[in-house]
């Protein structure tokens, strides 16, 4: 889940990494308290929960004089469709050149992988296409609780003296924190000193739980309900909906629609020990998809009961058709008991794709 | 077949557990059909001296291998348990590891396959369904009922897939020697590297088929690695950026790790890339008939 702005500026200034001054406000007024402290230039970020969000006209510029004004006009603003509930209102930092700074999950080297830029502010794909010899790299061991000073003097390179402190700073948030991405960008220099100018911070989602994360944030509402039930689940937009089990064979089974020239409305996987119950929820939660027209059901394994999987289809009791594939135990049963009540049931995940693009069309 | 053959005894940790007991039953069925040693002993913390379907349960790792000769385990611990799983069988001197577990933070999965590195243990997993050489040993949660032998591997990211695919070979009439679930977090300890080099020394193995799915490279960094005649499978063509898809390491990041890259980079090293599962027995046959 990735944390807002200010929850990961907040982790960053616990953590004595210096963040500009900032005050978080719900409503315009509560500006007024805090122009004082704020000094003459102020910016106002909107915090959403999306990317992009400066090109989409969340964060404006103001001074003292036009603050209270500026945060009511971003209150009353959607940013990339959202509704701006909370404002970060910081001091602007006289900024004279900018660095990137990042701890991320390195698959090859199974370590947390450190990035350093001599070039911030703009998104690090960004640097390593136009400039990559501005990137410097270093991979730390999983046990290491602080970087090696030589591996943080490889990195800073010639950055001013208080950026090496952070590179370390920002490893153990990392670590902490259950991160698979913690970036500073940019981090700046100015004649304050050095400063996180932005902040990002995704915490692993398996790791909530101890981070005393409660809710994820970034699931939609229908995401939350299926996460509930113990499935995967993702919305796609097309007009197919599609129930799995596994991750790759579901995704597989989107693949094959696109394959087939259909367009699939969501990814669900069920999980293992697909039971009666547990298919009536999903095949009730895919229903429940406006734009869902039909249903795939692609089943596979040597454990699954295919005649638990047909009374599931069957009590659900959907308008959609729904088309079947099943293998595993049982198979005859599931195969009676899904005819007799006009449900199709086909042999193979091309067959099954196929009509359902048929019927989708 | 490599991690293990028919003489492999194998030790199961989260014995007396739903999953655990039940895979214990499955695992020794299979033992028994092909004449292998299967499951020889299991442990779960506190259930010492109990049985399950026969086989003793012991507190710990350590007093399992005292009184049997071990070569690897198996892990159906929860997910706040299973580093430390992995850990105590890396410490007893267990060779091989492999973690069916899901939803393991991934600080922990780093810091335990680098505890096993150092004391010299492979990791195969977490979130992974095992492994399965047929006639020889079944280590994990595959259907053995869909696998025949034969000379081709198989290493995927993937639980169902790999079902599904090993089907479609079995039933083309091309069989397997050993077929391996390195697991679909985004860190593993066993990549398509390490497998792959496996296979390479492995005389049985004549042709491998990779079942790779969208995030991160490793597919690409397996497929330069090696000589072996390769046919590639990548799920997630119609992955959206930033979204995981069921697994943990499914994810297209910053423009990195979709499908449409990742294959054209496999085509690239000349390795035939299958758009439909169906299409890899077909694939695999035409590597036969060319080398």
């Amino acid at each position: 889940m990735k944390l807002r702005e200010y929850e990961a500026k907040n982790v960053l200034r616990d953590a004595g990494i210096p963040v500009p001054a900032g005050f978080l406000i719900k409503q315009a007024d509560e500006l007024t308290g805090h122009l004082d402290a704020l000094g003459e230039a102020i910016v106002l970020k909107a915090q959403v929960d999306v990317g992009g969000r400066g090109k989409a006209g969340g964060i404006l510029m103001a001074d003292k004089n036009t603050a209270v004004a500026t945060a009511r006009e971003l209150f009353g603003k959607q940013v990339r469709g959202l509704p701006v509930h909370e404002i970060l209102a910081e001091q602007k930092l006289d900024i004279r050149h900018e660095y990137y700074l990042s701890v991320t999950v390195d698959r090859a080297a199974k370590a947390p992988l450190i990035l350093f830029s001599d070039i911030g502010g703009v998104e690090i794909e960004t640097t390593a296409k136009e400039h990559p010899g501005a990137i410097r790299r270093a991979v730390a061991m999983p046990l290491m609780r602080d970087l090696p000073p030589f591996m943080i003097r490889g990195l800073a390179g010639k950055a001013p003296k208080e950026v090496g402190p952070i590179i370390n700073r920002l490893y153990r948030i990392f670590c902490e924190k259950d991160a698979l991405l913690a970036e500073i960008n940019p981090l700046v220099v100015t004649p304050q000193g050095v400063f996180a100018a932005d902040a990002k911070i995704i915490v692993d989602d398996n790791a909530l739980a101890r981070q005393g994360i409660s809710v994820n944030r970034d699931l939609s509402e229908r995401e939350r309900e299926a996460e509930k039930h113990g499935f995967s689940y993702v919305e796609l937009g097309g007009t197919i909906g599609v129930i799995g089990n596994g991750a790759g064979l579901t995704m597989a089974t989107l693949d094959l629609i696109g394959y087939y020239g259909g367009n699939a409305a969501n990814f669900l996987d069920v999980g293992g020990g697909a039971e009666s119950e547990r298919v009536m929820h999903a095949v009730r939660l895919v229903a429940s998809v406006p734009s869902v027209k039909v249903i795939v059901v692609n089943l596979l394994g040597g454990i699954t009961r295919c005649d638990e999987v047909a009374q599931g289809i069957i009590a659900a009791g959907i308008s959609q058709k729904v088309i079947v594939r099943l293998a595993g135990t049982n198979e005859a049963e599931g195969r009676r008991l899904l005819s007799e009540k006009g449900y199709e049931m086909l042999d193979t995940m091309d067959l099954v794709v196929k009509k359902a693009v048929e019927v989708a069309a | 077949m490599i991690y293990g053959d028919k003489k492999t005894g194998i030790l199961v940790q989260g014995a007396t557990g739903r999953q655990g007991e039940f895979h214990i039953g499955l695992m020794n069925a299979y033992a028994q059909q092909v004449g292998g040693r299967g499951v020889v002993a299991g442990v779960t913390p506190g259930k010492g001296g109990q049985q399950v379907h026969g086989v003793p349960v012991y507190d710990t790792v350590k007093e399992a291998m005292r009184d049997h000769d071990i070569g690897a385990a198996v892990i159906f611990v929860p997910a706040g348990a299973a580093a430390d799983s992995i850990m105590e069988e890396a410490d007893a001197g267990i060779g091989t590891i492999v973690c069916i577990t899901e939803h393991i933070p991934v600080h922990d999965t780093m810091k335990a396959v680098s505890y096993a590195k150092v004391q010299g243990s492979f990791v195969i997993g977490p979130n992974c369904p095992g492994l399965l050489s047929p006639g020889e040993v079944k280590m994990g949660i595959m259907p053995a009922q869909l696998f025949a032998r034969g000379n081709v591997g198989v290493i995927s990211r993937s639980g169902t897939l790999t079902y599904e695919v090993v089907d479609e070979l079995t039933r083309a009439g091309i069989g397997q020697s050993t077929v391996v679930g390195i697991g679909g977090d985004p860190v593993i300890g066993q990549t398509f590297v390490d497998v792959l080099e496996r296979f390479k020394n492995d005389p049985q193995t004549k042709a491998v088929v990779l079942i790779g799915e969208v995030g991160g490279n490793l597919e690409e960094e397996g497929a330069q690695s090696t000589d072996i005649p390769l046919v590639a499978y990548i799920a997630g063509k119609s992955a959206p950026p930033d979204k995981r898809m069921g697994h943990a390491g499914a994810i297209v990041e910053g423009g990195e790790g979709d499908a449409t890259s990742k294959i054209a980079r496999l085509m690239k090293l000349d390795v035939p890339v299958a758009s439909r599962p169906s299409e890899i027995p077909g694939m695999v046959r035409q590597l036969f008939c060319s080398c």
